[in-house]
C-alpha cells in the first residue's frame, strides 16, 4: 500500500490505552484490567496501530497510518525526556520505512522533537512536520469563534497566553497580538520571553511577561494555555470573571480544580474532516475521542491536508517560525478539502447549541473578531 | 520451606528437590555476597531451573532439527547448537552449585512439554521454517529477554553466566533471521500466516508461562510454591521478564518484516 502520511501519537491517559488496547484484543477477549496495561504498555516498541483514509471534499483520498510512540501517559515528565525522545525516533522509524511521504508529528512528539528535528532518523522518502501551524490555526479560529458567541470584543480584550514561547504558543501570539489590546506572556524562560514581548511590541501591541501567573499587573479576559504539561495541572488563579479560556495542551493544561468561576472554557487546536475518515480496526471515537465525528487535533490534521494537497514539505518545523501568514497558507489548505475548525466544547460536551447564539449574530461578531 | 517466602532458608544450607545439601559458595565471596546469595538462593535456584529446562528442550529441538535437514551444512549447525544448549544447560547448572543449589529439570513439565510438542509437530510435516521459527525467533526471544534482564540483577558469575548466554543465542537469532527473511520474501503471506498459526500455539504457551500468576497450578519446573512472588526479593518481577520478552519477539518480527501493526495485535490477544 503507498502511504500518502504518517501519524505519530501516543495516548494521554491510562483510560485512553484501556480502549486502544481492547480494540486490538477484539470483541472475543476480556479487556484487560488497568493494571495489566501499566505493565505491558511500557514494552510496546512504537509501531503502527492502524491504516487511516481521510476524504477531501473535492474527491480526492490520502491514506495514511497511525504510529504510537507507546509512551506511557505517566511517564510525560521531564525525567523521561531521554526515554520519549528514543520512543519518538522508533516512531519516526517506522514511519520512514512505511514510506510514508510525509510524517505529522502529534502532541508530546512535536514538543519533545521541534527543537531536535537532525534526531529523527535520516529521511530519505519521508518528510516531517510538527503540525503546529494548523494547530495554531485552529487556536486562532477558536478563540475568535467563542469571544463571538459569548459577546466577547477581541479588540477590547487582554490575552495572556501560558506556555508563550512554545512553537504553538508563540504562534498564537504573533497571529493575535495585532486584534488584542493588550498580551500578557507566560513561560518558564524568561529570555525567551522578553523577545517575543520585544517582537509584538514593535508591532504595536503593548505586552507584559511573567514566569509566574500571580505576577501580573492586570487580569486577562481571554487565556490560551498551550503549555506543555505531563498532566493537567494549570491553576488559573488571576483571570477576569467570565473570561474565554482556551486550552490547548495535550495532555490538557487546566487543572480539575481549577477555579476560574464563570469562565467559558473550550478545548482548542482540533479540526473535523468534513469529507469524513475511516480507520482500519475501527478505531473512531477512540483514538480520535471527542464529541463529534471526525475531530482530530490540528497537528494531526496539517500532514493529512498537506497530503491531500499533495503538498509534500516539512510545512511546520522547529520552534518559533510560525508566522500569521503561514497560519493563513494552511488554513486554506485545509479548508479546501474540508479541514476545518471542530464545533467548540469541552470536558462537559458541546458548547455552541449551550451558548445559543443566533447565526447572523455569530457571523457578525466573528467578522469583529478577525 | 514455608510458604511466607522463599529467602527463609537457614544460611548455607539450602533445601532443594535432591534434599538438603551444604552450601558450595565460593571461600572467596564477602561475608555480605555471601549472606545475599544464600538467602536469595532458593530464588535462583528456580529461575536457574526455568533455565536449564530450557536449554535442555533447546539442544532435543536442535537435535530434531538435525534429523530432517538434508543439507550437511545446516544438519552440522543444527547438532553443533544442541551441543551449544546442552553447554549452557551445564553452565547454569554449574552455577546453581556455586551457590549450593541442586538445580533440577523438567522437559515434561506442562508448558515446556506443549512447546515441545508444537516444534514436534514442524518436524513430522518436516517444516523447517517451521522449526526455525519456534526455536530461533519465538523460543529464543524469550530466552535472550528474560536471560539479559536476570543477568543484569543476578550477582557475580550468576550474573556474567546469563549475559554470556544470552549474547550466544542472539547469534542464533540472526543465523536464522537471514534464512527467515529470503523465505519470507517468496510469498510474505504465507509466511505470515504459518507465523501466526505457530504464534498461536508457541506465545500463548509462553504468555501464560510468563503471566503474572500460574493461573493453570504449579508449573511443575519450581522446586516448591511458585517462585514468581519471590522474584522482587532479588529485584526481578514476573511483569518485567514477560514486557522484555514480548518486546524482543515484537522487535524480532519488524526485523523480518512483518507488519508492525498485526502483530501488535497478535500480542495483545495473548492471556495475561
Amino acid at each position: 500500500m503507498e502511504v500518502d502520511f504518517a501519524l505519530i501519537g501516543h495516548q494521554e491517559s491510562w483510560r485512553a490505552a484501556r480502549e486502544v488496547l481492547a480494540v486490538l484484543r477484539g470483541p472475543e477477549h476480556t479487556p484487560l484490567p488497568e493494571e495489566e496495561i501499566k505493565d505491558i504498555l511500557p514494552w510496546i516498541p512504537p509501531r503502527a496501530v492502524c491504516n487511516v483514509e481521510v476524504r477531501s471534499t473535492t474527491g480526492a483520498r490520502a491514506r495514511g497510518l497511525y504510529i504510537d510512540s507507546f509512551i506511557p501517559p505517566d511517564r510525560l515528565e521531564t525525567a523521561y525526556v531521554h526515554e520519549n525522545i528514543t520512543r519518538v525516533r522508533g516512531a519516526a522509524a517506522c514511519a520512514s520505512s512505511s514510506k510514508a511521504k510525509i510524517v505529522g508529528l502529534g502532541g508530546f512528539s512535536s514538543i519533545l522533537i521541534e527543537g531536535n528535528f537532525d534526531q529523527l532518523p535520516e529521511r530519505r522518502e519521508s518528510v516531517f512536520t510538527t503540525g503546529n501551524t494548523l494547530t495554531v490555526a485552529f487556536i486562532v479560529q477558536g478563540v475568535q469563534k467563542m469571544c463571538a458567541l459569548a459577546g466577547r470584543e477581541l479588540c477590547r480584550s487582554t490575552l495572556l497566553i501560558v506556555g508563550a514561547t512554545g512553537d504553538v504558543g508563540s504562534g498564537c501570539a504573533r497571529c493575535l497580538a495585532p486584534t488584542v489590546r493588550r498580551v500578557l506572556l507566560n513561560a518558564r524562560n524568561v529570555e525567551r520571553l522578553r523577545r517575543l514581548a520585544a517582537e509584538l511590541e514593535a508591532e504595536g501591541t503593548p505586552a507584559e511577561i511573567a514566569t509566574n501567573l500571580e505576577r501580573f499587573s492586570t487580569a486577562a479576559d481571554v487565556v490560551i494555555c498551550a503549555a506543555s504539561l505531563a498532566s493537567p495541572s494549570l491553576l488559573l488563579s488571576r483571570i477576569a470573571p467570565g473570561a474565554v479560556v482556551c486550552d490547548a495542551g495535550y495532555p490538557k493544561n487546566l487543572s480539575a480544580s481549577a477555579e476560574i468561576p464563570g469562565a467559558r472554557v473550550f478545548f482548542g487546536g482540533l479540526g473535523q474532516v468534513t469529507g469524513g475518515m475511516r480507520f482500519a480496526p475501527d478505531f473512531r471515537g477512540i483514538l480520535n475521542r471527542h464529541p463529534f465525528p471526525d475531530v482530530v487535533h490540528g497537528c494531526l490534521l496539517e500532514a493529512m491536508a498537506l497530503a491531500l494537497e499533495g503538498r509534500f514539505e516539512p510545512f511546520s518545523q522547529g520552534r518559533g517560525f510560525i508566522t500569521p501568514e503561514k497560519v493563513d497558507e494552511i488554513r486554506t489548505i485545509a479548508a479546501r478539502h474540508g479541514i476545518c475548525l471542530a464545533p467548540l466544547y469541552n470536558g462537559a460536551g458541546p458548547l455552541e447549541d449551550a451558548l445559543d447564539c443566533p447565526n447572523e449574530l455569530l457571523a457578525h461578531r466573528l467578522r469583529m473578531n478577525d | 520451606m514455608t510458604e511466607t517466602g522463599k529467602s527463609q532458608c537457614r544460611n548455607d544450607v539450602v533445601p532443594c528437590s535432591g534434599g538438603v545439601i551444604e552450601s558450595l559458595i565460593r571461600p572467596g565471596c564477602s561475608t555480605a555476597e555471601r549472606e545475599s546469595l544464600s538467602s536469595s538462593a532458593p530464588i535462583w535456584q528456580d529461575v536457574l531451573a526455568q533455565a536449564v529446562t530450557g536449554e535442555l528442550l533447546a539442544a532435543m529441538n536442535y537435535t530434531s532439527l538435525s534429523e530432517i535437514c538434508d543439507d550437511p551444512a545446516e544438519i552440522a549447525d543444527a547438532v553443533e547448537h544442541a551441543e551449544g544448549e546442552r553447554g549452557h544447560a551445564a553452565a547454569f547448572a554449574a552455577e546453581g552449585r556455586k551457590i549450593g543449589v541442586e538445580v533440577t529439570d523438567n522437559v515434561n513439565a506442562r508448558h515446556w512439554k506443549r512447546l515441545r510438542e508444537v516444534f514436534l509437530g514442524c518436524i513430522a510435516d518436516r517444516d523447517f521454517v517451521g522449526c526455525l521459527l519456534v526455536q530461533e525467533i519465538m523460543l529464543e526471544s524469550f530466552a535472550v529477554a528474560s536471560y539479559a534482564r536476570v543477568a543484569k540483577e543476578a550477582p557475580g558469575s550468576l550474573g556474567k553466566t546469563f549475559a554470556r548466554i544470552a549474547a550466544e543465542e542472539e547469534e542464533h537469532v540472526d543465523h536464522a533471521m537471514a534464512i527467515l527473511r529470503a523465505e519470507r520474501a517468496l510469498d510474505p503471506q504465507l509466511f505470515d500466516d504459518k507465523v501466526h498459526r505457530l504464534h498461536l500455539e508457541v506465545m500463548t504457551t509462553l504468555a501464560k508461562m510468563l503471566a503474572k500468576e500460574c493461573k493453570d497450578g504449579h508449573c511443575e519446573v519450581c522446586h516448591e510454591s511458585c517462585v514468581k512472588p519471590s522474584l522482587p526479593e532479588v529485584s526481578l518481577s514476573a511483569a518485567e521478564l514477560r514486557g522484555a520478552s514480548l518486546r524482543q519477539y515484537l522487535k524480532t518480527l519488524d526485523a523480518l518484516g512483518l507488519p508492525g501493526e498485526v502483530t501488535l495485535t497478535w500480542v495483545a490477544q495473548l492471556p495475561v
